[in-house]
């Protein structure tokens, strides 16, 4: 064992010698603090001195030796370096030689190769056929006829059967693309209409014939245009007049909507009278334990008045006069009745001043009606839930106008004045944003270490 | 007596019509869905008349569809896909949920999409009636090309906008068919007249957005996909009307002129030709090589009587509509960088000028600043550094108030620097009657073809000129009744005062009785038709003098109310004047 450390120092402190691993030597030696043994015994040496180096080493040498034959810090130059000069022949004699210089069992080769080693003297036959071609006048004839063909334009079968076979049906199952694809192709859709061949009857049942659409789909749900200019005093450099007249038309709109603002406030204020003052609530506290003697009073009273509805009979006289009393009003009603109607005649013209009134008045409510429907077209209509809001006014204050159109700064939204013109044309119904609601109650807890600290 | 006791609600209105859930649940689509459908196929909510009846009644406000619209609805093929779409995601969901990257792929692959030409072709039969509903899809593509690429919106949405929006202005300018513009606060209207319709469509301002939270994003977006699949084909036809290749390529010459060192530093290959088209600065290929469109002639037919004046008036317009067309041709523009230039330079093209930019603003610019052969740069600062002598230095809004006014107007008020004139919109047509803003009564002048007033001339006289000017217009919306009064007092108060006054004279407008017997004679005349006029006043029946006096208390009010806003409007201008004055009088 200590002969071989001591070889292993001294070839470690050859300053020639080269390790095959690299980075094995120069971590062990700088690694940590030696551990303090006595060493006054012999076990303590076996156990605790660092032979993992010496081991290394040793490792190395010997896989030096099986690789290599030899260490490779004893070996000449010339075997561990050639001079390149280019491509080496190609044909390299099996490393017979080399096998002699090592250790004999390496080098010798195994007897299965021997066995089957070429040991004839006679060489192998020549390969002709890497020169030749069979068949090769047969094949050149044949490919000048297909030359011959493929100029004249003759397809051979093969050819022409691949072209003649169908379209795989996956490729003729066209992808539809997406209609925002951008360099979607476009064609002349209103061009010559292709005339159906096909029985009607036939495409009407099989579901092939689109349904008609109905006429009335066709026609516009509100009268206004689609692009509503502004008014010209939104212009980016108004007239000052224009300009007024917009920014009067805003300022009534914000007029009215305070107005009813101010009327939701009323409606919410607190009546002083409902208020509870000392007195009321004295008179709460008090109420029935003071008697009161009107009760009493009233009973007596009702009483007397039934007393009193008590009738006696009528007399036979009485009956008659009665009778002819009426008989009496009727005729004299009916008198009436005669008299009016020949005051009637004399009344005529008046009648009929009040019939053309009458007239009159219902044509005009006709009129009026009908106005009224034509000013309903450009109407927005109640199309859902919520009633139509008209977007703000796009007004620039006096101090806003700009001098130039680099400084304009641009009001309202293009989008928003699209999205309210639709709904102002009854597009589509007026929304809100749909609000996110919880389907639970969110539990609060409290984190345990949170809780510790509060 | 007896048969079956009728129930309520089984006829009549109540049948017709459906509410939206009940629709639903026919169809078997989400709510989402049901709304897309409804929006592709343009059928819209219904307000019954009586929604007691309808609503079987309770009077909850409820959404209703015509029973006989969702009926249609029913053999609509898309709807098919639109169930298959479902299954679809719930299979995706499902293979993402198992980790089956195989299968999410070969879903992905399968994914069922839908096409909307026949809903197209359904909804406008004629190539007229698509054309008539454009403006809708103008406005909407407009919109979404400037969108930023954000995540609103599905980013090839934007691009297919851009791109259609690009080749409607191509074919604008090629057809020469723009004639409103307007600068208004909320963006940019045009008016175009395109195969006799006009079509109005509102830009936005580019980088103007701030995305508003209460409009529904998905509803927008179904709307544009519909109008994208129509605009594209009405692109199409028009580009096929013009005989311009679609989609639409540079002419050869122009390719080869546009041919930029630097072009891979502006933008991809891919992107490059679309922006290159959308420099409009260069002129469209053609299918069959024409050296110019042939002018299209009115056919003469020979008529009589008013058939002629009609067929006159309308050659006239014709004339003044090819003038138009032409009103900037032979001129040279150069934008500079703080103007807007899609705008402007779409306006420019469309008008036949020459325009060109800085090479570091866009692509396609044809020639450098420095080109002597530049008429008009166009500038929005308050001044410039290096300036060249041969060209005008003119504000953005020359050009469209020029548009406006269908000539080109005089470039003095829009010089660097200056105080513009209002801007006024193109779209009010006053009656006549109505009150007329001065500047608009300026350039109506300037149509007319009279000269504008004198430079030299003090701002005093001006304003004076530009008075009896204003007077002048009243006299004319005057009741005829008070004008020989007028006139008279006014001829005596011309008198007293001599004739030093610088009176403008007005083709048309010669006071005749200011020479001699002729004179009289003429105002015999005159006295003789109010003569007449009275007379006849008198004899009208009860009914027909109710209605004159009517009209014609009518047309005083207005002129009372006219009077009072040029009243205001000189009492507004005398104080800004006077205001002016006193800043100059500081300043000094």
């Amino acid at each position: 064992m200590a002969a071989v450390k001591r070889l292993k120092r001294v070839a470690a402190a050859q300053p020639g010698f080269m390790s095959f691993k690299s980075s094995a030597g120069s971590d062990d030696l700088n690694s940590g603090q030696r551990k303090r043994v006595n060493k006054n015994k012999k076990k303590n040496w076996n156990k605790h001195s660092d032979i993992q180096d010496v081991e290394e080493f040793l490792d190395d040498v010997r896989l030096q030796e099986r690789a290599t034959g030899g260490l490779i810090s004893e070996k000449p130059d010339d075997s561990l370096f050639f001079v390149d000069i280019g491509e080496q022949r190609k044909y390299v004699q099996p490393e017979v030689q080399e096998g002699k210089k090592g250790k004999k069992s390496k080098s010798r080769p195994l007897r299965i190769d021997l066995i089957l080693q070429h040991d004839s003297l006679v060489p192998p036959p020549k390969d002709i056929l890497a020169h030749q071609q069979p068949n090769a006048k047969k094949l050149r004839r044949i490919a000048e006829n297909a030359e011959k063909l493929a100029a004249m334009g003759v397809l051979p079968r093969r050819q022409k059967r691949l072209l003649n076979r169908r379209p795989a049906v996956t490729a003729s199952k066209s992808k539809t693309a997406a209609n925002n694809f951008p360099d979607r192709p476009y064609y002349d859709l209103w061009g010559g209409d292709a005339k159906e061949t096909a029985d009607p009857y036939y495409l009407e049942q099989t579901g092939k014939k689109r349904v008609k659409r109905p006429e009335k789909l066709n026609s516009k749900p509100s009268v206004l245009p689609a692009v509503e200019v502004i008014a010209p005093g939104g212009s980016y450099n108004p007239d000052f007049f224009s300009h007024q007249a917009l920014l009067l038309e805003a300022h009534e709109v914000e007029v009215k909507r305070e107005r009813a603002e101010l009327r939701i406030e009323r409606q919410l204020a607190v009546n002083r009278e409902d208020t509870a003052t000392e007195e009321t609530v004295f008179q709460e506290l008090v109420e029935g334990l003071v008697e009161e003697e009107e009760d009493e009073d009233e009973e007596e009273e009702d009483v007397s008045i039934r007393g009193g509805l008590q009738q006696e009979k009528k007399t036979e006289k009485e009956r008659r006069r009665e009778r002819a009393d009426k008989i009496k009003s009727q005729q004299k009603q009916a008198a009436r009745v005669f008299t009016d109607k020949k005051q009637q005649l004399f009344q005529l013209r008046s009648i009929q001043a009040t019939l053309k009134r009458g007239e009159q008045q219902t044509r005009e409510r006709v009129a009026q009606r009908k106005a009224n429907q034509e000013a309903e077209k450009s109407m927005p209509r109640r199309l859902g839930r919520l009633r139509f809001q008209a977007q703000d006014l796009e007004v620039q204050l006096s101090d806003e106008i700009p001098g130039s159109l680099r400084t304009l700064k641009p009001e309202g939204s293009v989008l928003k004045d699209r999205f309210k013109s639709m709904q102002k044309r009854n597009m589509i119904e007026p929304r809100e944003r749909a609000k996110f609601k919880r389907r639970h109650k969110v539990k609060y807890v409290e984190k345990r270490a949170f809780r510790e600290i509060t | 007596m007896g048969g079956l006791q009728k129930k309520k609600y089984e006829r009549g209105s109540a049948t017709n019509y459906i509410t939206r859930n009940k629709a639903r649940k026919k169809l078997q689509l989400s709510l989402a869905d049901f709304r897309r459908l409804c929006i592709l196929k343009g059928i819209y909510p219904h307000e019954p008349k009586h929604k007691k009846k309808v609503n079987k009644g309770s009077t909850a406000p409820r959404t209703f569809y015509l029973f006989k619209d969702i009926r249609f609805l029913l053999h609509e093929p898309i709807v098919r896909k639109f169930r298959e779409y479902k299954v679809f995601v719930r299979k995706l969901r499902k293979a993402y949920g198992k980790a089956e990257w195989t299968g999410v792929e070969r879903l992905r692959d399968n994914k069922p999409g839908y096409k909307l030409d026949h809903i197209i072709k359904e909804r406008y039969p004629t190539f007229i009636d698509a054309l008539r509903d454009i403006d809708d899809a103008l406005s909407m593509c407009f919109l979404f090309s400037t969108f930023a690429r954000t995540g609103k919106c599905h980013v090839q949405t934007i691009t297919l906008c851009r791109r259609l929006t690009v080749e409607w202005m191509n074919y604008v300018v090629t057809s020469r068919s723009l004639r409103k513009v307007f600068l208004s606060i909320k963006g940019i209207y045009y008016q175009a007249e395109v195969l006799g319709q006009l079509i109005t469509w509102l830009v936005p301002y580019q980088f103007a957005h701030d995305h508003p939270t209460d409009v529904d994003y998905r509803v927008m977006a179904t709307f544009t996909e519909m109008y994208t699949t129509l605009f594209g084909f009405i692109n199409f036809r028009l580009y096929q009307t013009l005989n311009l290749v679609y989609p639409p390529k540079l002419d050869s010459k122009a390719e080869s002129e546009l041919k930029a060192e630097h072009e891979e530093d502006y933008a991809m290959d891919s992107e490059s030709y679309l922006e290159k088209l959308s420099a409009l600065s260069a002129s469209l290929a053609r299918v069959v090589a024409t050296a110019e469109e042939e002018e299209n002639q009115l056919d003469l037919f020979p008529t009589e009587g008013e058939d002629q004046e009609n067929m006159q008036a309308r050659e006239k317009e014709q004339k003044e509509q090819e003038a138009q067309k032409r009103l900037f041709e032979g001129l040279k523009f150069f934008l500079n960088r703080e103007v807007p230039r899609e705008s402007l330079a779409f306006i420019l093209r469309c008008f036949g000028a020459e325009v060109s930019w800085d090479k570091s603003l866009c692509i396609g610019g044809t020639y450098e600043v420095t080109d002597e052969t530049i008429t008009h740069q166009i500038v929005d600062r308050p001044d410039m550094d290096k300036q060249y002598i041969n060209r005008y230095y003119i504000q953005p809004q020359w050009v469209f108030d020029s548009v406006n006014a269908q000539m080109r107007l005089p470039v003095e008020d829009y010089f660097l620097g200056t105080t513009l004139p209002p801007h006024l919109s193109p779209f009010v047509e006053e009656k006549d009657g109505d009150y007329v803003p001065p500047e608009k009564l300026k350039l109506m002048a300037l149509q007319r073809g009279e000269k504008p007033v004198q430079e030299e001339e003090d701002e005093e006289e001006e304003d004076e000129e530009e008075e009896e000017e204003d007077d002048e217009e009243e006299d004319d919306v005057d009741d005829e009744e008070l004008t020989e009064e007028k006139n008279l007092k006014k001829m005596e108060g011309t008198r007293a005062q001599g004739k030093t006054l610088a009176v403008k004279v007005t083709p048309g407008k010669v006071k005749p009785w200011e020479t001699g017997s002729v004179g009289n004679k003429v105002r015999l005349e005159q006295e003789e038709k109010a003569e007449e006029k009275r007379l006849a006043i008198m004899m009208m029946k009860k009914k027909e003098k109710y209605l004159y006096d009517k009209i014609m208390f009518g047309k005083k009010r207005t002129t009372r109310e006219v009077n009072k806003l040029t009243a205001k409007r000189k009492a507004h201008e005398d104080a800004s004047k006077s205001q002016k004055k006193q800043k100059k009088a500081k300043k000094q």
